[in-house]
């Protein structure tokens, strides 16, 4: 027998209205496709970006929409800075990420594989933010990329304890992109700190008024 | 299998389930066993303090650990037999600000249960790499794993009522 009792409570329902998810979820639509540009230029390959979504979820359900909790991935980690703060995070499946090294020339888990993937984070996250600063004229600087493999739960679940301080609703922005002619996808994921997801939505005219 | 997410608590006294809490970070999971009531439970404990937020029990170590303690009592377990091990409580990334909340997690957790007169048997905590911690209720083996690894033994297994409570492992 087991008991269970804690698993009702972390469902709580978005406090999010549709129209501002769908608002996110074109901002996350239009920034990807900047990012999936600057990918496809940097490969020389064709790149698809799946729909994007938007979730707003406690942090337990918010892990497990990423995927298997302990996938083995390399995940990229660029914090942002300026009118908003968060995470721009990469996840790319562990042997995918080797296909992706050998598409740039390089050998993964080397030091020069480890560096061409954090070079690949940083450029992505440049175009996605300069493609979501344009939308909302933010400024919105990254950090250095900072490199970590390991199981997925652990990398999202470390991460979103900071974005989401302590809140029980993380914000997640997701796209898929795919580089055809391997099976190479990379999830792009943007975390806001929770505390700002108005400062994105006002510029859209869809902040919440201020409690 | 039961998982016990970020904040969130398992108990069970079934012999074929397994508890576990998947790809921890800079959280900590909490494994206690009892070996003679075949009872276990494990929480996945997200952050140090509740700071009085008592909206989820199982996210914080204050509230956590008397939580636990007090479903693995309703199942069954009696507290001197009480066997702890924990896992997770890594530095996974270097942030801005150098808050390192796994080692925060840590030390909240080991002075709960401090607090409720439990010492921790077996622990596999810090470091950089994620960890999934799991509890097999069959034999009561507490393991944990690190991403590319083999699981590594916290709590030696042995069956409820078979063996001395003294015997060495089996």
């Amino acid at each position: 027998m087991t008991h269970d009792q804690s698993q009702e409570k972390t469902r709580v329902s978005p406090s999010l209205s549709e129209t501002q998810l769908d608002a996110l979820r074109e901002l996350a639509n239009i920034a990807s496709g900047t990012a999936a540009t600057a990918l496809s230029q940097m490969l020389a390959r064709e790149v698809q970006i799946s729909v994007p979504r938007a979730l707003a979820l406690a942090p337990a359900d918010a892990v497990d929409e990423c995927g298997d909790p302990e996938q083995h991935v390399a995940g990229v980690v660029v914090p942002i800075q300026g009118d908003i703060d968060g995470i721009v995070l990469l996840l790319i499946p562990y042997e995918q990420a080797e296909i992706l090294c050998a598409l740039l020339g390089v050998e993964a888990h080397t030091e020069v594989g480890d560096s061409a993937l954090r070079e690949i984070g940083n450029i992505l996250a440049t175009s996605y933010l300069n493609g979501l600063g344009a939308m909302t004229s933010m400024e919105l600087e990254p950090s250095p990329p900072q490199l970590h493999t390991d199981m997925l739960a652990a990398i999202v679940s470390s991460l979103l304890i900071g974005t989401a301080e302590g809140d029980d609703l993380a914000l997640v922005l997701d796209s898929e992109l795919d580089v055809s002619g391997d099976p190479c996808s990379i999830s792009f994921l943007l975390l806001p700190t929770s505390g700002q997801i108005n400062d994105l939505l006002a510029p859209l005219g869809l902040a919440e008024p201020s409690a | 299998m039961a998982s016990a997410r970020m904040g969130e608590m398992v108990v069970s006294s079934d012999p074929n389930e397994e508890l576990v809490a998947l790809g921890l970070g800079s959280c900590i999971g909490l494994a206690i066993v009892d070996r003679t009531a075949g009872v276990a439970g494990l929480a996945h404990i997200v952050l140090p303090e509740s700071n009085d937020r008592g909206e989820q029990l199982g996210k914080y170590a204050d509230t956590a650990i008397p939580e636990l303690i007090t479903r693995l009592r309703q199942a069954g377990a009696v507290e001197r037999r009480f066997e702890t091990a924990i896992a997770g409580g890594a530095r996974m990334f270097e942030m801005s600000g150098g808050l390192d909340i796994g080692a925060r997690n840590e030390a909240a957790v080991r002075s709960a249960l401090a607090a409720a007169h439990l010492t921790v048997r077996a622990a596999k905590t810090g470091g950089t790499t994620g960890r999934t911690l799991k509890v097999t209720l069959s034999d009561l083996t507490v393991t944990v794993r690190s991403a590319g690894e083999q699981p590594e033994t916290l709590l030696q297994g042995r069956a409820p009522r078979f063996t001395p409570a003294a015997g060495a492992a089996r």
